[in-house]
This record gives C-alpha cells, sequence and structure tokens, in this order.
C-alpha cells in the first residue's frame, strides 16, 4: 500500500504549491488513472508516489516506511523488485535488442536466466514474440511502447506506474496498451496508477482520480 | 555492468577501434623506444661502471712554476735564463702504501689494482703510433675490470708478472699491421725502445681504448717508465658503485692525489642519459594527454547523448555506481585491451629492432645488431601509463554520469 500525506511540491522555496497538501491511499490491486488539465500536476504527483522524486514536503509510505528514510541500497531494491515504469516516450535502450531490453532489470537482480521464459511470454503477450531480436530503432512506436511495458512488468512488480503511456500512440495501439494493463491488474494484482489526459483511457481504471492545481477534486471508484 | 559497456563501445566501433588506435600506438612507441633508449644505456652503463676502474686515484699532474723552485736553499742566487715550466715529467703517487691499507681495511672494496699509466710509441716497421700502456698484476686488473670478457684470443693473465708481453687492442694491431705473436717496439719517449711481444687481442667497442690501449705487467711498465717500484694509479672496484661519491668526497679530504669516480669520469655521457630520459617521459606525457583527451571526450559526449538511458535505468533500481561503471568501464576495457595490444605490438618492434645491423659502436652487440632492453618494467610501465591515462580520463565524465537525478532528465524529456 503506498500512503501520501499532506504532500506539497513546490519546484522553488517561494514558488506555487503544484501539488498542495495532498492525501491519497493506494490499495494494494488498484487501478488508478490520474487525469486533470495540462499543468495540474498529474506527473508531479505521479513521480513523487512512485519514489523518483524525493524532495517534498509531507510523507509518502510504502507499508510502513517513509520514502525519504529508506536506506538507499533498500530504494533501489524496492524500485527493481517491485516497481514498473513506462514513461510517454518509451526510453528504450538502442544499443540492446527488444528481448534484451525487456530483461535489463532481470540483469541487475542477478536474474537473467530465471527470467527468460518470463520475457519470452512478455513478448508473446505484447504480440512481439516474433520481433524479439530487433533493435528499437527496427520497430515501430506503438511496438516500442510495448517493448517498455514487457520491460516494466518483467520482474511481476507490485506496482506499475505509467505517465501518458499512450500519449504518442494512434487509438489503435492505445487500446492494445489499456487491454494490457486491465489483463496485467486482473491476473496479476499488480498496482497501476496511470496518467492520461484522454478521458476514454481514463474510463478503463477502476479508480479516477482528478487534480486541479494540485489538489483531488475527485476520487471516483467504479 | 560490462554487458552493457561493451555494448555502448561496439556500437561505436569506429569512434572505438579510433581510441583504441591512439593507446596502442602510444604504448607501443614507449615500449620501442624505451626498449632502444634503455637498450643503449644498459650497454653504455654497463661499459661506464665495468670497463674502468669504480674509482680511480692518479697522480696529480702538477705544472711546474718559477716560483715552486724558490724554496730551495741559496734560491735567492739563482737567476734562470728560461725558466723552467710545464708538466712535471714523473707525476707519481707519493705515498701508495698509506692507500693500500686504507683500502684493505675498507668492506666497501671489492678489489684494487695498481697501475703504472703512460703514453707510448708503438713501432712496427716504418709504422709508429701514439698510444697508452696500461701495466698492472693481471690477477689484480681482472678484479676490477670485465677485461677479460673482451678478450679475442689469448688470456688476460698471458702478461704474466713482467717478461714483456703484452695484451692488445684490435684496433690498435690493425692500425700497425702487426699479428698475434709478433714483437714490436716500445718506447716512452724516454729510452731507447723496448721490444715487447704481442699475446692476446681485446675488443671492448669502445674506438678510444681500442686504437690506443695495450695492456702489460706492472713491473715491465714500471721498467719503461724507468722508475721501478713507482706506480702512477691505482684501479678499485667497489661493491656499490651507484653510492660512491661519498667515499670519493672523504678521501679527497688531505688527500693530494687526484682521485675520480666512474659518474665523474663519464659525466658527459651520464648527461646524454637524462636528456634522453626527458625526451622518453615527455612522449609519455604527450601520449597519456592525447589518449586521455580522446576516452574524456568520447565518453563526456556519450554520458550527454545517454541521459534518457541513465534516468530510465536508475528507475529499474540500477544505482549510481551501476552507472558510473558502466561509462568507467568502457574507459579500463579501452586502456587495458589498448595497453595489451600496445605492450604486444612493441615488443615485436624491439624484435625488429634488435634485427637491424648497424656500424660497429657502444649500442651495439658483439654481432653488431641494435642493443634492445627487454626490462620487464619497461613493460610495467607502459602499462601502467595506458591503464593510469585512460582511468584518469574516464573517472570524470563517469563519476558527472553517476550524479546525475534522474528526476531531472526525465522532467525535461517528457
Ligand atoms: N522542473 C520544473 N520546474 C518548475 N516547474 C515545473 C517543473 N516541472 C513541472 N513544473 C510545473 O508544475 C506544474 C505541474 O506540472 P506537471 O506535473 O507536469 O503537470 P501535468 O503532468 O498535469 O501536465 C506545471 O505548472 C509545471 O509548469
Ligand atoms: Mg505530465
Amino acid at each position: 500500500m503506498i500512503r501520501a500525506l499532506h504532500l506539497t511540491k513546490r519546484f522553488s522555496p517561494t514558488g506555487p504549491a503544484v501539488i498542495d497538501d495532498l492525501s491519497v491511499e493506494i490499495f494494494d490491486g488498484n487501478f488508478i488513472s490520474l487525469v486533470g488539465r495540462s499543468g495540474s500536476g498529474k506527473s508531479t504527483l505521479l513521480y513523487l508516489i512512485s519514489s523518483l522524486d524525493r524532495k517534498y514536503e509531507g510523507e509518502v509510505f510504502y507499508d510502513q516506511s517513509e520514502i525519504t528514510h529508506m536506506p538507499m541500497q533498500e530504494l533501489h531494491n524496492l524500485r527493481n523488485r517491485q516497481m514498473g515504469f513506462v514513461f510517454q516516450f518509451h526510453y528504450l535502450i538502442n544499443e540492446l535488442t527488444a528481448l534484451e531490453n525487456i530483461l535489463l532489470p532481470a540483469r541487475k537482480a542477478g536474474l537473467l536466466k530465471e527470467k527468460e521464459s518470463t520475457a519470452h511470454e512478455l513478448l508473446k503477450t505484447v504480440g512481439l514474440d516474433e520481433k524479439a531480436h530487433r533493435l528499437p530503432n527496427q520497430l515501430s512506436g506503438g511496438e516500442q511502447q510495448r517493448v517498455a511495458i514487457a520491460r516494466a512488468l518483467i520482474m511481476q512488480p507490485k506496482y506499475l506506474f505509467a505517465d501518458e503511456p499512450t500519449g504518442n500512440l494512434d487509438t489503435h495501439n492505445g487500446d492494445a496498451v489499456m487491454n494490457l494493463f486491465a489483463r496485467f491488474n486482473q491476473d496479476h494484482k499488480t498496482t497501476i496508477v496511470y496518467v492520461t489526459h484522454d478521458r476514454e483511457f481514463a474510463k478503463r481504471a477502476s479508480r479516477q482520480i482528478e487534480l486541479v492545481d494540485g489538489k483531488i477534486v475527485s476520487d471516483e471508484a467504479h | 555492468m560490462m554487458f552493457l559497456s561493451l555494448r555502448h563501445l561496439s556500437s561505436r566501433k569506429k569512434q572505438s577501434a579510433l581510441i583504441l588506435l591512439g593507446i596502442v600506438i602510444g604504448t607501443a612507441a614507449y615500449v620501442a623506444i624505451s626498449g632502444m633508449m634503455l637498450g643503449f644505456q644498459d650497454k653504455l652503463m654497463d661499459q661506464l661502471v665495468n670497463n674502468d676502474a669504480h674509482i680511480r686515484i692518479s697522480a696529480r699532474e702538477d705544472i711546474l712554476t718559477a716560483e715552486q723552485l724558490d724554496s730551495f736553499e741559496n734560491a735567492k742566487h739563482v737567476f734562470w735564463y728560461t725558466p723552467p715550466s710545464g708538466r712535471k715529467d714523473s707525476a707519481k703517487i707519493d705515498y701508495p702504501i698509506g692507500w693500500f691499507n686504507r683500502l684493505n681495511a675498507d668492506p666497501e672494496i671489492v678489489a684494487y689494482s695498481p697501475q703504472v699509466n703512460l703514453n707510448v710509441i708503438f713501432n712496427r716497421g716504418k709504422v709508429s703510433l701514439a698510444g697508452r700502456m696500461i701495466g698492472s698484476d693481471p690477477h689484480r686488473q681482472m678484479r676490477v675490470t670485465n677485461i677479460q670478457s673482451y678478450m679475442l684470443s689469448g688470456k688476460f693473465t698471458d702478461v704474466g708478472s713482467s717478461g714483456n708481453r703484452l695484451i692488445i687492442g684490435k684496433a690498435l694491431m690493425n692500425k700497425i699491421g702487426a699479428s698475434l705473436s709478433e714483437t714490436i717496439l716500445i718506447s716512452s719517449g724516454k729510452n731507447t725502445p723496448t721490444p715487447f711481444k704481442i699475446v692476446g687481442v681485446f675488443e671492448t667497442g669502445i674506438k678510444q681504448i681500442d686504437e690506443t690501449t695495450v695492456f702489460s705487467a706492472l713491473s715491465d711498465a714500471q721498467n719503461l717508465r724507468g722508475a721501478p717500484s713507482e706506480i702512477t694509479d691505482i684501479a678499485i672496484k667497489v661493491y656499490h658503485p651507484f653510492e660512491v661519491d661519498q667515499k670519493v668526497q672523504n678521501w679527497r679530504m688531505g688527500a693530494r692525489d687526484k682521485i675520480v669516480s666512474w659518474q665523474e669520469a663519464s659525466a658527459s655521457i651520464l648527461s646524454v642519459f637524462k636528456t634522453q630520459d626527458i625526451v622518453r617521459n615527455s612522449m609519455t606525457i604527450s601520449i597519456i594527454v592525447v589518449a586521455g583527451f580522446g576516452i574524456y571526450n568520447i565518453l563526456s559526449i556519450l554520458v550527454t547523448q545517454k541521459r534518457r538511458d541513465i534516468a530510465i535505468m536508475r528507475s529499474m533500481g540500477f544505482t549510481p555506481k551501476d552507472i558510473m561503471l558502466l561509462f568507467f568501464n568502457q574507459g579500463l576495457l579501452l586502456g587495458v585491451l589498448g595497453g595489451f595490444i600496445g605492450l604486444a605490438l612493441g615488443y615485436l618492434l624491439c624484435l625488429l629492432i634488435g634485427n637491424i645491423e648497424v656500424e660497429a659502436g657502444r649500442a651495439t652487440s658483439s654481432s653488431n645488431r641494435m642493443i634492445v632492453s627487454y626490462d620487464y618494467l619497461i613493460y610495467v610501465k607502459a602499462w601502467f601509463i595506458a591503464l593510469f591515462s585512460s582511468v584518469a580520463s574516464a573517472l570524470w565524465p563517469s563519476r558527472q554520469a553517476a550524479k546525475l537525478e534522474p528526476m531531472d532528465i526525465i522532467r525535461e524529456g517528457g
């Protein structure tokens, strides 16, 4: 479970509060979309609750541990074993094939051999088992994003965070990404938080949080 | 991290190969040039240290002046038409026993050899040549210098303790047209020429010695000089030739005789060595700078290009240290590999150079090839230079990469 308490974020000491005294609880197995106008603080909130941004006022708890008080090694392990990230720009490593990109977190964990079959399964799931040995520049944008999702899921993480994962994709590819998310949330009980400004994609989540000026204005489950 | 480092390197083959080439050439050049210079220096140093005495005590050559002659009685009443002047004819070590006692008691001394060194004229038929005779006890002389190892025919001890036999430099023998077992005439300028029989031939490779010098028994040289029992020089060998300075300083105090260490005798050559070392070292430094700058540049550019990779890897749990190693390994790899290839290439170059035939001289071996040093220290040094320059220049960009905050990169790329 992730718990944010009185979270406030300013980019400069005297600047505006981009996230303003925000508290939220994210339960295991939640499938959440973060919506709101551009500039409302969605990305900022996502990075705060996902440990990437550790400069804030307030507290962010992972189960019992507060992020800023966690020893660095524990944080690295948490990111490696329990979190997956998908960004709007897929950030694949150009020198590595699709399969190697997917296995990179496993390599860090020292589980390269153990995760090989998982990687192939994931490639099949995202529909790219034929293209395992292609380099990123030999894949389309949609294919690259699916590789990035497979990479985020290789360690079977407890949490998956995605910032506008469909932002650069057409509706068809965007749908495919959403289907993948829904499936993982159902099959593996992966907690998923994704940012989107697309109303339709936002509805695919089971819980929808809307931000205005760094504050939660609605938090609905269906 | 090695895996990804290797991928980075191999996906930029041209760039990596160029840097590698720089390190290879630098390392190889260092090995080859050091091998050549040190080969030359070692050979020469060996000659400088061992061909002659480590310390030579010799009679001071006084210049006679009119004032010096004023000391005897009635000097006031003596007037010269032409005042006597010039070098005293019979320079000798005044009190050799004193030196012998001192040398016998000194544990630092390996051996010493009393000598008569004199300028002589060699005569054979119509040929006459000026040169130098060194008279010594051959057994003592052999313990002081390595002359025996330069003998081409005969043994150095063949001069015996008397009997007018001599060992002659090969070039000198050729010049006067003599051959082994022949008898030549030698005069010291004062008395009638004395016949000496050639019983051995040597060649040190040093022209000045081979063209001018003969060795004889001490007593024969003393007789030729016309002063039996006098000696002009004492040649001394010590255990630690590189530590003779202090000893020479001590001996000079209160001594009338001239005392010269081998280092002082060959100061001009030693200063050439110093110049060579400076050249060698400045070459090394320029290699370090060039290779190092190449690595630094490429890694700095790479770090900038790979900011997004760094961010995503950090979000996967890679640590700052992992990121540092990702880039650092590349410098290290280039250094290690380039160093290795460079060493091998340098070694091959040395083999080639060692096969070049050159005119006989100081820096050649007995087969007239260039002398090349294969001292392992050259290789160790070259290796460390390659490694150090690449490691040092990889360190800075790698550390910069490790310091990057994933959040900053993601925000600017989002
Ligand atoms: N690095 C930054 N420095 C200063 N202001 C920033 C920075 N990043 C974001 N902001 C500001 O914070 C606010 C929220 O940004 P963001 O979380 O990216 O919004 P969203 O993702 O909802 O579009 C915006 O007003 C933006 O200008
Ligand atoms: Mg955003």
